[in-house]
């Protein structure tokens, strides 16, 4: 009996310090998802534009799996020190819920990312970018946020300048081909925020315009928020699996 | 009197040899040189959907220094002198066809030398129909000095002009372009109104042609490597945990299985008093 109690004591204090674990992490994505939905990065207009909010739904999910994790931890140590059938039952068809809703969040959350192609943007871009008569305000959002990621960045376009010479656009219907090849924010600008030199702009000079595309600088952003959800709460809950895992074989052990 | 006829008859044909050579000694003189786009410095702009650029064509016209230098550009009719639709490689777009029901002769042949630039058989504005090739960018051989200092970008950007356009009193307007083409460009020295000199023909040049935005297709990327692994690796953990719930439940339902090696919980271990100094069956001893 010696050796089983010290069978028991190691396996609560394994599972303790899972659900210590666990707790902490809890606590860690809730602030990272409060993080993400309370300061979204400049490009939001651009995904709010392109109507699938999914990451954001992903981010709230992950705020209240965060405190449901920390939660169930506690009641995790409570049950497993207590040795309660009652409370380990209640523990892992609780966290099984709570799995479940992680689960789907890191999908969506994965999944949404995928969806964030450069076609996607390069439709937006050209649909919307300095539309003549907006529709709504997500339109003037959409072309602020491209001129200042232009003008940050040192980018033209999505691929490059010559998305403005291969379709055409909203941007091409009020601007002639001949005087605006690209928007003049791709040009080389100066402290005032005028062109250095408007004809090497226009020519395409190497040096006076932006010939690398804004996609990088658009996927950077994108990606960390897309990751920092999906991956870190796939994390979180393989570790849960095992705790979880070890929690149904100590609960079957518990004398009735 | 047999010998005089002869002699009537050279002076006769030396006549109209004589004539026919008159033109030929204050004929154009046709150089070398073919203007083509440029490839040095690489430009993003070298060809728009309106304009397109060009060399300038320096230590040319060396010996041409009183001409004015022009350049002509022409729409390339070689393309459309045969059969309308087969021209295109399929459907045509209106893009494709020009605003007119004439197939247009090539520019070779149908450009006339002695043209004189701002008339109007050769305005910008009438381009490209009815005139065929129009004439623009007028220059002298002090514009283009040779020869070239290195690290000048000398161009010619044919198209620029937009506020002439329309302009009528500017038939040497440098407009942009009404379609993708293709052109032909030469470049003719005139003195006066004479033309003197005159470059080969350039290649066609075609310029590009914008699609429409609905034809980038935003759907059907795929799934990424990582979305599969995250979904799959989920989905048969959730799975191992949902059996390990059900064989939880079952095992609690059944009794029979309350196994040898069960923890005992805390409250129901007794603790054990030794009673070493009670002598408890000391009495059954003695009776």
């Amino acid at each position: 009996m010696a050796k089983n109690d010290d069978c028991v004591h190691i396996l609560q204090g394994l599972l303790v310090f899972g659900n210590v674990v666990i707790g902490m992490c809890g606590i860690a994505l809730t602030a990272e998802c409060i993080y993400f939905v309370s300061n979204p990065h400049d490009l939001y207009p651009l995904l709010k534009a392109t109507e699938n909010s999914d990451i954001y739904a992903a981010a709230w999910i992950g705020i209240f799996v965060g405190l449901a994790l920390f939660a169930l931890s506690i009641l995790g140590i409570i049950g497993i020190i207590k040795a309660s059938r009652t409370l380990v039952l209640v523990y892992i068809i609780l966290m099984l819920i709570t799995f479940a809703f992680e689960m789907a969040s890191c999908i969506t959350a994965a999944t949404h990312q995928d969806s964030l192609t450069p076609e996607l943007f390069l439709k937006q871009m050209l649909e919307r970018y300095q539309k003549s008569e907006p529709a709504n305000n997500s339109d003037n959002e959409i072309t602020k946020t491209w001129d200042e990621l232009m003008f940050q960045n040192h980018c033209c376009g999505v691929l490059g300048p010559s998305d403005w010479q291969k379709y055409t656009s909203a941007f091409r219907r009020t601007h002639s081909d001949a005087d605006y090849p690209w928007p003049r924010m791709c040009c080389v600008l100066n402290s005032q925020g005028l062109p250095i030199n408007l004809d090497g702009c226009k020519l395409g000079v190497p040096g006076y315009y932006n010939s690398n595309g804004c996609y990088d600088a658009i996927s950077g952003p994108v990606n960390t928020h897309a990751w920092g959800v999906a991956w870190f709460g796939f994390a979180i809950l393989c570790w849960t699996f095992c705790v979880l895992l070890g929690t149904m074989f100590y609960w079957s052990r518990i004398e009735y | 009197e047999p010998h005089s006829c002869p002699r009537h008859t050279d002076t006769r044909t030396m006549l109209p040899l004589l004539l026919l050579l008159l033109p030929a000694a204050h004929g154009i003189a046709r150089l070398g040189y073919t203007p083509v786009l440029t490839e040095e410095p690489p430009l993003g702009a070298q060809k728009t959907a309106s304009t397109f650029v060009l060399d300038q064509p320096r230590c040319v016209f060396k010996d041409y220094g009183n001409a004015d230098i022009w350049l002509v550009v022409a729409l390339d009719g070689s393309r459309w002198s045969s059969a309308g639709q087969g021209a295109c490689g399929g459907p045509c777009t209106p893009h494709q066809i020009p605003p007119h029901p004439h197939p247009l002769p090539a520019a070779e042949s149908t450009f006339d030398n002695t043209a004189r630039p701002g008339s109007n058989e050769t305005a910008f504005q009438s381009f490209p129909d009815p005139v065929h090739a129009y004439m623009t960018l007028n220059a002298t051989l002090v514009n283009y000095p040779c020869p070239k200092p290195a690290g000048d970008i000398t161009v010619l950007r044919v198209g620029s002009e937009t506020s002439c356009a329309q302009d009528e009193r500017r038939p040497t307007c440098n407009g942009p372009l009404p379609g993708p083409g293709p052109y032909r460009v030469k470049f003719l020295a005139l003195e006066g109104s004479v033309p003197v000199a005159e470059t080969q023909w350039s290649m066609p040049i075609t310029l590009t042609e914008a699609k429409s935005p609905n034809t980038i297709s935003t759907t059907g990327s795929g799934h990424s490597a990582g979305m599969i692994a995250i979904t799959t690796i989920l989905s048969i953990l959730f799975a191992i945990l949902l059996a390990g719930l059900v064989a939880m439940l079952v095992f609690w339902s059944s009794d029979s299985c309350s196994g040898s090696s069960t923890f005992s919980k805390p409250e129901s271990v007794t603790v054990r008093r030794y009673n070493t100094h009670h002598v408890y069956d000391q009495p059954a001893a003695r009776l």
